[in-house]
C-alpha cells in the first residue's frame, strides 16, 4: 500500500504529511501532530469526543480519512487559547463547572465553537441540538448548556 | 485486518473510470457508514481492495430546481438538505427526516447518496424519497439509466446498482399544492438514534370535500427494506375525514407488516408502535 501525501492547514499552520490509506484524521492529529486534545472514544461517530472543526463544520475525526481532506482546514481545541489567555468558552466551562472528568470537554468545546461561529445568538434549543452528538457521562449537560449560553450572552452584549 | 488502496476521484469521469478499472472497490462519500463498517470489520463489507473517494467531487453536490422536478446531487449532505430553501419549500418532509439523522457531526458529513446506497432498513431518507417517487440517475462507462428508488432498493443493504455504476443525481417530481407530507420516527434517544421505526407519508387532500384522494405510505425499519404499504393505502384512498377510523387503520398497518415479515421477536413491540405513529402522522396531516 503506498502512502499518500496531503497538505492540511491545522490550527492555522500548514502541515505536509504522509499518511496511509486507512489513517483517520483522529490518528493523524493525535499521533503525527501530537494534538492530544482530540480524544479517541467510541470510534464509530457516536460519542463526539474526537470532534474537530473541518472547513468550518463540526465533524467526528474518527469518520474522516486524512487522505480525503487534502487542502482542508482543521481546528482543534489547541487553537482556542490565545497568547496564554483562555477562549471565553474555555473560561465559561471552568466558571460554570461544566468540566468533571474532562474527557468529553474538548469535543464539546469544538461543537460549541462551531455553533457560535455560525450563530452568535443561539437559543437554548440550538445549543442542545449543537451538542447532541457529544456524550457526557458526568455533568448531566446542564452546566455545559449554561456555560455556552453565558458566552453567547456576552457576544450579545 | 482490512487493507485497501485509496483512490481519489476529482470528477465524475474519473470516478467512473476507477469503478470500471478497479474491481472489488468501495465508494467513499461522507464515510459515516463505511468507516464505521471498516472499523468494526463488518462482514457486510465483503471483500474489497480499493476505496474510491468521491467526497470531493463538487459537481455531485447541488440542489437545483427545474419547472417540474427538483434535482439533488448525491453528495448533498443532510445539513444542506435541512438548510435548503428549495427542499423546505417543496419537500419539507425530506428536511424533517434529515434533521432526525445522527448528530450535527454526522449530518455535516453524511450524504443523501450514501444514505440511499447503503440501503439500511432503517435509512431515514429512503421512506420519504419513496413516497415522493424519487428517481435515481445512474451512470457507468457506457450507459446511463434512470431507476425509481422503489426498484433501486432490493433487499436489506442491497441495491440494484451495478458495481461500475455511480449515482449522479436524485430527481424528485414536484407535487401540486394539495399534497401534504408527514414524517415520524421512534428512536431510543433524541440524537444519534437509528430508527426503531419511522414512517413517511404524503397525501393529496381535497380540503373542500374533506377527502383524501391519493396517499402513499412507507414505513422504515418495519420490513426488511422500505416499501409502500399498498393495502393500507387502498383502505384510506377516496375516504372522507369522518369515514377514517384511525384505530382500524393502525390495526391494518400492523397486519400488513406481519404479512411481509411474519411474526418476529420484535413484533409485539413494533405492531402497536407502528399503529401509533400512523395515527400520529394522520392526525398531524389532517390537523385533527
Amino acid at each position: 500500500m503506498k502512502n499518500i501525501v496531503v497538505t492540511l492547514f491545522v490550527n492555522g499552520k500548514k502541515e505536509v504529511l504522509e499518511v496511509t490509506s486507512k489513517e483517520r484524521l483522529l490518528d493523524t492529529l493525535r499521533d503525527q501532530l501530537n494534538l492530544k486534545s482530540v480524544k479517541e472514544g467510541c470510534d464509530v461517530g457516536e460519542c463526539g469526543a474526537c470532534t474537530v472543526i473541518l472547513n468550518g463544520q463540526a465533524v467526528n475525526s474518527c469518520l474522516v480519512l486524512t487522505a480525503q481532506i487534502d487542502g482542508y482546514e482543521v481546528y482543534t481545541t489547541e487553537s482556542l487559547e490565545n497568547k496564554g489567555n483562555l477562549h471565553p468558552l474555555q473560561q465559561a466551562f471552568i466558571d460554570y463547572h461544566a468540566i468533571q472528568c474532562g474527557f468529553c470537554t474538548t469535543g464539546m468545546l469544538m461543537s460549541a465553537k462551531a455553533l457560535l461561529d455560525k450563530n452568535s445568538n443561539p437559543s437554548r434549543e440550538d445549543i442542545k441540538t449543537a451538542i447532541e452528538g457529544n456524550l457526557c457521562r458526568c455533568t448531566g449537560y446542564e452546566q455545559i448548556i449554561q456555560a455556552i449560553e453565558s458566552v453567547s450572552k456576552k457576544v450579545k452584549g | 485486518m482490512i487493507e485497501f488502496e485509496f483512490l481519489s476521484a476529482k470528477n465524475i469521469e474519473e470516478a467512473i473510470n476507477y469503478m470500471h478499472n478497479y474491481k472489488l472497490s468501495k465508494l467513499l462519500a461522507g464515510g459515516t457508514d463505511l468507516l464505521v463498517d471498516i472499523h468494526k470489520e463488518s462482514p457486510r463489507l465483503g471483500e474489497f481492495s480499493y476505496v474510491i473517494d468521491i467526497s470531493n467531487i463538487e459537481e455531485l453536490r447541488f440542489i437545483k430546481e427545474y419547472e417540474d422536478i427538483v434535482e439533488i446531487g448525491p453528495l448533498t449532505t443532510h445539513t444542506m438538505l435541512i438548510e435548503s430553501p428549495i427542499i423546505n419549500k417543496y419537500f419539507p418532509l425530506l428536511a424533517i427526516a434529515a434533521k432526525t439523522i445522527g448528530s450535527p457531526q454526522i449530518r455535516n458529513r453524511g450524504t443523501i447518496g450514501g444514505n440511499i446506497s447503503n440501503a439500511s432498513p432503517a435509512a431515514d431518507l429512503v421512506p420519504p424519497l419513496m413516497v415522493l417517487n424519487a428517481e435515481l440517475e445512474l451512470k457507468s462507462m457506457d450507459d446511463k439509466r434512470f431507476v425509481p428508488i422503489e426498484e433501486f432498493i432490493v433487499g436489506p443493504y442491497k441495491t440494484s446498482k451495478k458495481d461500475d455504476e455511480l449515482i449522479t443525481s436524485i430527481r424528485i417530481p414536484k407535487l401540486d399544492e394539495s399534497y401534504k407530507g408527514n414524517f415520524q420516527k421512534i428512536g431510543r434517544r433524541q440524537a444519534l438514534n437509528i430508527a426503531r421505526l419511522n414512517l413517511a407519508l404524503i397525501a393529496k387532500i381535497d380540503e373542500a370535500n374533506k377527502k383524501i384522494e391519493d396517499i402513499r405510505i412507507v414505513p422504515g425499519s418495519a420490513t426488511p427494506y422500505p416499501l409502500r404499504f399498498k393495502n393500507l393505502e387502498r383502505e384510506i384512498e377516496g375516504k372522507t375525514w369522518n369515514q377514517l377510523d384511525l384505530d382500524y387503520l393502525s390495526q391494518k398497518i400492523g397486519e400488513e407488516m406481519i404479512s411481509i415479515t411474519g411474526e418476529r421477536w420484535s413484533t409485539p413491540y413494533k405492531k402497536p408502535a407502528l399503529g401509533g405513529i400512523l395515527k400520529k402522522a394522520m392526525n398531524e396531516l389532517l390537523n385533527f
